[in-house]
């Protein structure tokens, strides 16, 4: 725990000052990768630590930063743009969560997967609202100076660090691990399984919810394929799966490899870069599931849903059931 | 409203959406083989699908091969496909969480849609081998190209059924389904069923492309809406049921005719996510699915 605040300290009060020395594309630079932090740590927050794989994160994202620029439009100040993002990320999450998180394993991330497909249609369709495919310009008067737009992201990225961290050492954490490792002997131990995982759920929409409205104000343009972006959702559960997940420092580092990668890969090459991606997701669940983390704490956690890979038969459908 | 009620009318969305459908049951049956036999949700298979449509534009444009004729020297080029990408990849997933496979094959399903663009760019493609209409006792219109590709989608489906039911490798892919222990003590070689029941659904994928490839216009970038819609099939007819997805397959493409026909094409893009949403909620475990254990 206090080398938890020490690594903190360390990495927070260097980006602090980061805006008085750093030129506008290095500003840019470190903006991408605390964005990076604060989503990944909000789908650890519920994919990591429970177990329950969102595939739709981005809709948080993309229903937060549509929020937020249709706010500012209206003329409101954009802090409040921020709140309102974050707040109807939660409004939506909350039956949301109430709903799909009834169902087991591969039903909800095929739920989630159909969310951000349903946020992109109905981006696309609500022309009124949205503007639809021609997508919402803010002007720049309306908008926030990087400055500012760097510590709101900075900001949601240690928010959405805090919360795991809290969450990770208190009794939820342990109760939503239980879930992971195995949700029926938890509920027979007196786990109420599904408040946790809605509450996991909601919490981690709000962090996207906000940093969408810091991606629309800094970009100054959204359209419903920006915004409702598979890259994202790829990239969150990339950058999760890569550092270590249901840890706390896992995304962090995660986020710092990925972001590196990207600012090599991802301006000159956006499909190599996506093609990149996925192979590191194949690669990491198939010879790295715990992260990077676990190679660096060398303290092998056991896991059930660890990965062996089972080419002899005599492993396969019947004795893994006993397992899970 | 009241010639929408027109038993013609009727019978036209009926038609429509059953020869829709059909292309459906083809895609989800083989999706739900897939995860009958090892438990792997396949998020690839829409890929695997439109690498069919791909190859079908491509005989079509340079060599101008019908898709028709080009349907066979596919279906066997997916199949051979489908079973090395089992024994590199996929089987090193299999017996591990649906979670892990999910992962792996959502990055395989990335990875091939973007060396799609790569290829192909965004734009749309389209094979416009067959044109014209049938009319059905002169008062039914039947798009022509339509018509062959819900007929030959329920052709391919069938004979994959009738492969299973009676075929000796048929029987052990089932038997593997059923138990792959005992199944491997029976003398099976569960490995090698294995990659010949991805290499099946590989080829019913790449025949669901072809037909795709005669009546839509299709991008590197169509496989998400495909996928979920045979996901929201499987989630309907059971998961793991060959004869469940293709009833759901039928039905959501009569469902769709219809909610096209009453209020709008819009909404008949997103009816398949309602029904999936509703079915999740009244039965979490899908209309023909076991209580959970």
């Amino acid at each position: 725990m206090r080398n938890d605040l020490i690594i903190a300290a360390l990495l927070v009060v260097p980006a602090l000052f980061a805006p008085m020395v750093a030129s506008p594309y290095h500003l840019t630079f470190l903006l991408n990768l605390w964005m990076m932090i604060a989503l990944a740590q909000s789908w650890n927050l519920i994919s990591g630590m429970t177990g329950y794989v969102s595939f739709g994160h981005a809709a948080f994202f993309g229903i937060g930063s549509y929020a937020g620029a249709i706010a500012i439009l209206a003329g409101w100040p954009w802090y409040l743009a921020v709140v309102a993002g974050a707040v109807l990320a939660w409004i939506v999450a909350l039956p949301l969560g109430v709903l799909t998180l009834r169902l087991r394993g591969p039903y909800f991330a095929i739920a989630m997967l159909g969310l951000n497909e349903l946020g992109r249609i109905i981006a696309t369709l609500w022309v009124d609202m949205t503007e639809g495919g021609d997508g919402i310009a803010l002007h720049p008067d309306l908008l926030p100076s990087l400055t500012a737009n760097y510590t709101l992201m900075l900001i949601l990225a240690i928010i959405s660090c805090g919360m795991v961290a809290w969450i990770y050492n208190g009794r939820m954490g342990l109760e939503l691990r239980a879930i992971r490792e195995g949700e029926d002997v938890s509920e027979m131990l007196g786990v109420d399984t599904v408040r946790n995982k809605v509450i996991a759920f909601v919490l981690s929409a709000i962090v996207p919810g906000a940093a969408g409205v810091g991606y629309a104000m800094f970009t100054s343009y959204i359209d419903p394929a920006s915004v409702f972006a598979p890259v994202l959702n790829i990239q969150m559960i990339v950058v999760v799966l890569l550092g270590g997940s249901g840890t706390i420092w896992g995304p962090v580092l995660g986020a710092f490899i990925v972001t590196g990668l990207q600012e090599v890969f991802w301006a000159q090459f956006p499909m190599v870069h996506m093609m990149l991606m996925g192979t590191l997701l194949i690669v990491v669940i198939l010879y790295l599931p715990n992260g990077i983390l676990s190679i660096i704490h060398k303290r092998k956690r056991i896991r059930p849903d660890q990965i062996t890979p089972t080419s002899e038969p005599a492993k396969s459908a019947g004795m893994q059931e006993v397992e899970r | 409203m009241m010639e929408l009620l027109d038993p013609i009318v009727l019978t036209q969305f009926a038609v429509g959406g059953i020869l829709a459908g059909a292309l459906y049951a083809l895609l989800a049956c083989g999706l739900n083989l897939v995860f009958g036999v090892m438990k792997v949700i396949n998020l690839a298979h829409a890929e695997l699908m439109l690498l069919g449509s791909f190859l079908t534009w491509l005989l079509f444009t340079t060599f101008e091969i019908h898709p028709l004729v080009a349907l066979p020297f596919i279906m066997v080029v997916l199949f051979f496909f489908g079973y090395g990408l089992q024994r590199v990849l996929i089987e090193r997933i299999v017996g591990t969480t649906e979670l892990s496979s999910l992962m792996v094959t959502y990055g395989l399903a990335i990875i091939m849609m973007n060396l799609g663009l790569l290829i192909f760019s965004s734009d749309f493609k389209a094979v416009p081998a067959l044109q014209g209409a049938w009319f059905l006792w002169d008062e039914i219109i039947i798009s022509i190209p339509r018509g062959v590709a819900g007929i030959v989608a329920l052709l391919v489906t069938l004979s994959v059924y009738l492969f299973l039911e009676k075929a000796r490798i048929g029987k052990a892919i089932r038997a593997v389904a059923e138990h792959a222990d005992v199944a491997l003590i029976c003398g099976i070689d569960v490995v090698k069923i294995r990659m010949i029941t991805f290499g099946l659904s590989a080829a019913m994928a790449g025949a669901a492309g072809v037909m795709l490839s005669m009546i839509y216009s299709f991008s590197p970038e169509t496989g998400p809406d495909f996928i979920l819609k045979c996901f929201a099939i499987i989630i309907i007819g059971g998961m793991g049921n060959f004869a469940g997805a293709f009833f759901g397959g039928l039905l959501l493409g009569v469902v769709e005719a219809f909610t096209a026909g009453f209020i709008s094409t819009q909404w008949a893009e997103g009816v398949a996510y309602m029904l999936l949403v509703i079915i999740l909620l009244v039965r979490p475990t899908g209309l023909r699915g076991k209580a959970h254990a």
